[in-house]
């Protein structure tokens, strides 16, 4: 199955956006994410603290809604699932 | 005049509070002026600097070492005689800022940190007036219309602030995401059109895309969790 990753603002910067890519049954939300930053260390530690968990202020979206930093762990994604990471912006 | 004559009426009746005088605040509230909105408050606590001059085009060459906000009433005054400018040259903090937003009828977020947003999220939700979020960094822009009780408020969509850093900035970006946050304040002080409510819009000006995204209410909000739906309250 397959699913696209959306990465914004600083985060795309590092790792690119629109990444469609094969995963299998049953991968978790947190895995898949951690997979595909880590082909940019820069990118990963923008996302990902020392510990390997998701920084705090870091938003995650699955089809449009929110899913809880907490929760990204069991959450397992689905096929054709748009997925969205990104920062919240804060210069005015 | 687009809005007719009893549109027009209606922007000279109306306050609003703009929370910054920099790159969002600048154009936001010339182009507020200019509209015809009657009352501007307008925050700041700065002092023009040169590096300023590239986005902060309420301020001038000449301006340099004066205070912000004496640049931006002078500005706003000469641009539109006939409105009211008020000007505070402070830091807005828990002391002054509902206050200072009085009897505004919206706040525009044109603020640079987190922490001062979320204070002015507060005040939009005790005063029950809209917040018109924006925040920029470099070519990267977002934007969202709050409406307390009915969308999510800033808190339900960003509730940790990212770290502290010094961004690199264009002035183009805080030029389009502040004139999302005036159309947005001039359709809610028309009662026209749609507003950017429940939604986040998202601006990437390197890869010219658009994009929003559905944002929800956090029932557990600790800011605006405990606020009764409007549609739910006589029941």
């Amino acid at each position: 199955m397959t699913v696209k990753i959306r990465f914004f603002a600083r985060f795309r910067e590092l790792l690119g956006t629109d990444i469609v890519t094969d995963v299998v049954v049953g991968m978790r939300f947190t895995s898949l994410i951690t997979t595909i930053a880590k082909k940019n260390p820069e990118g990963y530690a923008a996302i990902f603290d020392e510990k390997g968990a998701f920084r705090e202020f870091v938003i995650l979206m699955k089809n449009g809604k929110r899913i809880e930093i907490a929760d990204a762990a069991k959450i397992p994604v689905e096929d054709g699932d748009e997925i969205a990471v990104f920062p919240p912006v804060a210069g005015g | 005049m687009s809005f007719g004559e009893e549109g027009q009426e209606r922007l000279k009746r109306a306050h609003i509070f703009i929370a910054g005088a920099g790159g969002i605040g600048s154009p936001v509230s010339l182009y507020l002026a200019v509209a015809g909105v009657g009352t501007i408050t307008i925050v700041d606590m700065d002092v023009v600097d040169q590096t300023n001059l590239n986005r902060q085009i309420l301020h001038f060459d000449r301006d340099i070492g004066r205070k912000k906000t004496a640049s931006a009433e002078e500005k706003l005054q000469e641009i539109n005689p006939d409105i009211t400018v008020n000007a505070f040259d402070v830091r807005i903090d828990e002391t002054n800022a509902a206050d200072m937003v009085g009897g505004a009828d919206g706040i525009v977020d044109a603020m640079d940190n987190y922490p001062t947003r979320y204070l002015l999220n507060d005040i939009a939700i005790s005063k029950e007036i809209p917040f018109f979020h924006g925040g920029i960094r470099g070519f990267y822009g977002q934007a969202t219309t709050i409406i307390p009780g009915t969308t999510p408020c800033l808190k339900c969509i960003f509730p940790k602030a990212p770290p502290d850093e010094v961004f690199p900035v264009v002035g183009v970006t805080p030029g389009l995401i502040g004139m999302v946050q005036a159309t947005e304040v001039l359709k809610y002080l028309l009662g026209i059109g749609d507003l950017l409510t429940g939604r986040l819009f998202i601006w990437d000006g390197l890869h010219a895309q658009a994009d929003e995204i559905r944002v929800e209410r956090n029932q557990g909000c600790e800011a605006c969790g405990g606020i009764i739906t409007p549609e739910r309250k006589g029941k």
